[in-house]
């Protein structure tokens, strides 16, 4: 065979590879193993690994997005909305899709913020610290100019597109502003603080008031969309809906809009009749109105408070610096955002005179309807100072029992059971204090209304830890001293007796409901969106404080005969109230620091309670640097009964007292 | 049965050209055309669907540059079944000296593109030197080794032969090319193998090549010689621990790609590994792991189905050849063809290193698409004036 090709073409190499050749056979077994590998391994790839790529596949081209559902409305005790949610249209934008290079992104976030109205550096600023998230909502809600220039130029803007989002609307306006809270992003702090309750970034969460305490039900349960994206993170499909986002549910709470609106009315008239009283410094003040038999808040105002809606969508440091909601500018608009009721410290002044009264009865220490003077001065024998403490009115001498020492708000009277607290044997511990707590001072009330303040009873063991050799180098061994002064005045409610209203609030619930302990509340129930009520835990029993009720009976006799007697503090509020009501008046002397004033100032107070005998209502009123208790806080908490009773205001007009 | 006016004194009369040419039709392989018909079919296929979403608003962008390539090759494969190879062998010199001219002129004027010099803008196509070269440096080759085939026991011819490879592997791999430089090679070694240099000689070259591979891969860095640029060797060695590799993107993607087209595949809308980007050079080096993604286990057996049939004609061939430079010629082809499939394919499934070889007859890009076409014109030419088909006259 080889010969025959050689001699058709001579001069040519011959083809020594036949058809069985070793060679051939050899390159078509390579030919064999190389397909059969490529098959084998095709098959094991496609036909028996093949469902677990898919997955693989699926689960990066698919980006879930949470979809935040909306969040609860909050309702008043009769139903009425006081915080809802309304629709609106956002700016969203996908950081993936814009261009990558500098300039270019530069210019079209430039372009974006015009068409926005948000600054360029604020965009930059949402965008950085969204990173790990595939879009960020930059415009919050985007008005309907927006709305129509952002569609109309779709093309011109990658990257940008509108979605639709919940708002929160406040009908009121600023009512109950502190109770209710605001809600805001979650921060990264409250994100650390919180793994476990499934909070992630992006989410709304209640920043403050009942927003934040009952966040875990407004909140709902967020959907869950699915939309395709490339490699770059870039949406390429329309976003799908796979899990429907469940509504966060409903709460009611023991607030009666009518009632909240006549307080924060009443706190405003109170502090225009303290400044039309001259009290120049007086601009904030603490109305709080209760059920007395279970703590259920049925008003609670502070003044000054803001526009809740300056936290509703796009939240600017402008805006807020306007209300006074930054750290700067809190100052000089007298800490709109600090609910006064829950946050506020002050002496509660002759408001404080019952607790002493109470606490001198349980410990047998006087009678009270035996007769004591009371005088123009006090200074006690064991004061090695002397010094001479004073009556608000310099000139009376008279003797008097505890009911109209409480009705008159005889200070000496109650200087010289000051007194007698002081020379106790020691043996007999500090029941005045002793007393006092078991009354709520000093405690956290355990309200759900927000975070609060415990306040502080000084007691021996007090003053010895708070002032050593460090703290006040210079009179430390004789400030650590607990001295016959400190009692006299913890007996009137002043000296380092620091209370909130809402404690105070509480004590004279106790009084009105007959010695037990409320804890005061705003969450009346839960309902889901079905409106079928939600189990909620429940709010401590009124706990009784083990007080004779001999004892409780005359102190409430010394309230009623202050409002019903002509020489009771506040009997020019109340002495013709259509309803019996009972109340102390008080007027404390708290240091004061103001925009370029540091002075004694009067806190004015009145707290108390009506019906007479079968209370419905207790409130407490307080007027800060307000001036006497019956000047501007008794006529501000008679405006409170007027709303409440649905009677017409019947003041003889105010009357000067302590 | 028509004449078969037999290659050396023909083509001189209209009526002997006439017979010629009908001569040349039946005398072709028509089932090595079917295979090519059929890979070149596939081929339009799958890049109508794997390129289908990458340029917006024109779907065929690259499906009808692809259709010119294939008719510009089709044109160019006819033009080597009209040419008997022994003009190849008499001209092998010049031919040489042009391919690595050609190969040359790339790495002075070509451009950048990807950090890779390897085409030539002749304005309305950038024009590929390293793909013709393939063909060309068989062609050449082959000539060489034909005339010292009375020698081929001689190690000098084999030394000689490796003299003359070395020059256009080492331009190619400097453009830088590694994946087309290993294809020169492959040819080179069956060529070798064909025109029947020793057992003893061959083992020797093989033993050399594994100490090459290891040497550059792993000896040469340790003592800070690097041939290899960093991407390239990572590539290489990741294919060997995967698992050791934070470069594996590709590879992950590639196979993902694969194993989620399953039995039928997953169409053009639901491959999303194509669709939305994952997979990075979907339509050239990876559109084997795309076109499987789209078209499943039924579309790419029937893409390796079709290269098998193709082999195995060319390997008939190689056994039928005319001459020694035939067999030769075709050997080489054939052993290239092998390889680019080999690695192409198996890169995207994990079992090749990852080069940048593109798939014949598939991957997007004009420059493979004419040279494989022209080289299947040369296969089918030397079928043509095979002993087989003489025989049969």
């Amino acid at each position: 065979m080889a010969s025959t090709t050689a001699n058709d073409i001579p001069d040519v190499e011959p083809n020594r590879l036949g058809r069985p050749s070793m060679r051939v056979g050899i390159l078509g077994s390579i030919v064999f193993v190389v397909f059969a590998a490529l098959f084998l391994r095709l098959w094991a790839l496609q036909v028996l690994s093949g469902p677990k790529y898919v997955g693989q596949t699926q689960r990066q081209a698919f980006l879930s997005v949470r979809v935040q559902p909306p969040r609860g409305t909050i309702l008043d005790r009769y139903g009425r909305p006081l915080v809802m949610n309304s629709a609106a249209t956002v700016v969203q934008l996908w950081p993936s899709d814009l261009p990558t290079v500098y300039s270019d992104r530069r210019a079209e976030l430039g372009a974006i913020a015009r068409a926005t109205q948000v600054p360029l550096y604020e965009i930059s600023a949402i965008i950085k610290s969204h990173r790990n998230e595939p879009f960020v909502t930059i415009r919050e809600p985007a008005s309907k100019d927006m709305v129509a220039y952002l569609s109309e130029r779709a093309s011109e803007f990658p990257g940008v597109t509108l979605g639709r989002a919940y708002i929160r609307h406040s009908p009121y306006g600023s009512l109950a502003a502190q109770v209710l809270g605001y809600t805001g992003e979650i921060s990264q702090a409250q994100l650390n603080q919180d793994a476990k309750g499934g909070y992630v970034q992006g989410d709304v969460i209640g920043q403050a008031g009942l927003e934040a305490s009952y966040d875990s039900y407004l909140r709902g349960e967020a959907g869950a969309a699915r939309l395709h994206v490339d490699s770059l993170g870039r949406p390429r499909s329309a976003i799908q809906l796979t899990t429907l986002p469940k509504p966060g549910h409903d709460l009611r709470i023991t607030l009666d809009v009518k009632l909240q609106q006549a307080a924060e009315r009443a706190l405003q008239y109170g502090i225009q009749l303290a400044r039309n009283n001259g009290k120049w410094a007086a601009s904030g003040g603490a109305i709080v109105a209760m059920d007395p038999s279970d703590g259920a808040i049925l008003a609670m105002a502070s003044a000054p408070t803001y526009e809740p809606s300056v936290f509703s969508g796009r939240v600017t440091e402008r805006q807020l610096a306007a209300q006074g909601l930054t750290p700067k500018t809190a100052l000089a608009k007298n800490y709109p955002s600090l609910n006064r009721n829950l946050q506020g410290l002050y002496p509660p002044g002759s408001t404080f005179k019952p607790v002493t009264a109470l606490a001198g009865m349980e410990e047998n220490m006087f009678s009270p309807y035996a007769y004591q003077p009371c005088t123009g001065t006090f200074s006690s024998p064991q004061d090695r100072s002397h010094r001479t403490f004073h009556n608000w009115d310099p000139n009376v001498h008279q003797q008097m029992d505890l009911p109209t020492a409480l009705a008159y708000s005889c200070d000496t009277y109650f200087y010289r059971l000051g007194n007698q607290f002081y020379n106790l044997p020691a043996d007999r511990g500090q029941p005045l204090q002793r007393w006092a707590e078991a009354f709520g001072f000093g405690q956290l009330t355990h309200t759900d209304a927000g975070p609060e303040v415990q306040g502080l009873v000084p007691t021996i063991g007090w003053r010895e830890a708070t002032y050593t050799s460090i703290s006040d180098p210079g009179h430390w061994q004789v400030d650590r001293l607990w001295k016959p002064g400190d009692s006299i005045e913890l007996a009137i409610g002043q000296g380092n007796l620091l209370v909130t209203p809402l404690q105070l609030t509480r004590f004279y619930a106790l009084l009105a409901n007959g010695g037990k302990l409320v804890q005061p509340h705003l969450l009346l129930d839960v309902e889901n969106p079905n409106g079928t009520a939600v189990p909620v835990p429940s709010f401590a029993a009124p706990k009784p404080v083990n007080i004779d009720p001999a004892a409780l009976a005359v102190v409430r006799q010394g309230l009623v005969e202050g409002t019903h007697l002509p020489f009771g503090t506040s009997y020019g509020v109340f002495g013709h109230f259509p309803v019996s009501i009972a109340g102390k008046t008080g007027t404390a002397e708290k240091v004061v620091t103001l925009p370029g004033y540091t002075g004694i100032q009067d806190q004015s107070w009145w707290c108390g309670y009506g019906p007479t005998d079968n209370a419905k209502l207790v409130v407490c009123a307080l007027i800060e640097n307000g001036g006497h208790g019956g000047t501007a806080a008794a006529p501000a908490a008679e405006r409170v009964f007027s709303a409440f009773f649905h009677v017409k205001t019947t003041q003889l007009g105010s009357i000067h007292s302590d | 049965m028509l004449e078969y006016a037999g290659s050396r004194s023909g083509f001189r009369t209209q009526r002997d050209e006439g017979a010629a040419l009908m001569g040349v039709l039946r005398s072709l392989d028509w089932l090595l055309v079917a295979g090519i018909g059929g890979l070149v079919a596939v081929g339009l296929w799958a890049v109508a669907g794997v390129t289908r979403f990458d340029v917006a608003h024109n779907p065929s962008y690259y499906l009808d540059r692809q259709i010119g390539y294939a008719i510009v090759g089709l044109v160019a494969l006819i033009v080597a079944v009209c040419i008997d190879p022994e003009l190849y062998r008499r001209y092998w010199r010049p031919i040489y000296v042009g391919t690595v001219g050609l190969i040359a002129v790339v790495l002075l004027i070509g451009r950048a593109a990807r950090g890779s010099t390897r085409w030539i803008n002749v304005g309305f196509f950038t024009f590929q030197p390293s793909e013709f070269g393939k063909l060309l440096f068989v062609l050449a080759l082959g000539g060489f080794l034909a005339d010292r085939a009375r020698s081929a026991n001689d190690p000098r011819t084999t030394l000689r032969l490796l003299g003359f490879a070395v020059l256009p592997i080492v331009l190619v791999f400097a453009q830088p090319d590694l994946g087309t430089a290993l294809v020169y090679s492959s040819a080179t070694g069956a060529m070798l193998f064909v025109s029947g240099t020793p057992w003893r000689q061959l083992t020797a070259l093989g033993t050399i090549a594994v100490l090459l591979v290891v040497g550059v891969l792993w000896a040469g860095p340790a003592v800070g010689v690097d041939l290899l640029k960093g991407y390239q060797k990572s590539r290489l060695t990741c294919f060997v621990q995967p698992s050791h590799c934070s470069s594996s993107y590709n590879l992950e993607q590639s196979i993902a790609a694969v194993g989620s087209g399953q039995v039928n595949g997953r169409g053009l809308n639901n491959a999303t590994q194509t669709r939305l980007n994952f997979l990075p050079e979907h339509g050239t080096d990876f559109i084997f792991a795309s076109y499987s993604e789209q078209r499943g286990f039924v579309g790419a057996s029937l893409l390796l189905a079709l290269y098998l049939l193709v082999l195995w004609r060319g390997l008939r061939i190689v056994a039928t050849a005319r001459d020694l430079y035939c067999a030769i010629v075709a050997g080489g082809i054939l052993v290239a063809l092998l390889f680019q499939i080999f690695i192409n394919v198996g890169m995207t499934m994990g079992i090749a290193p990852i080069t940048g070889i593109p798939l014949p007859f598939v991957s997007v890009g004009g420059s493979s698409m004419i040279a494989n076409l022209a080289a299947m014109g040369v296969l089918l030419s030397i079928h043509a004036r095979s002993r087989a088909v003489r025989r049969r006259r």
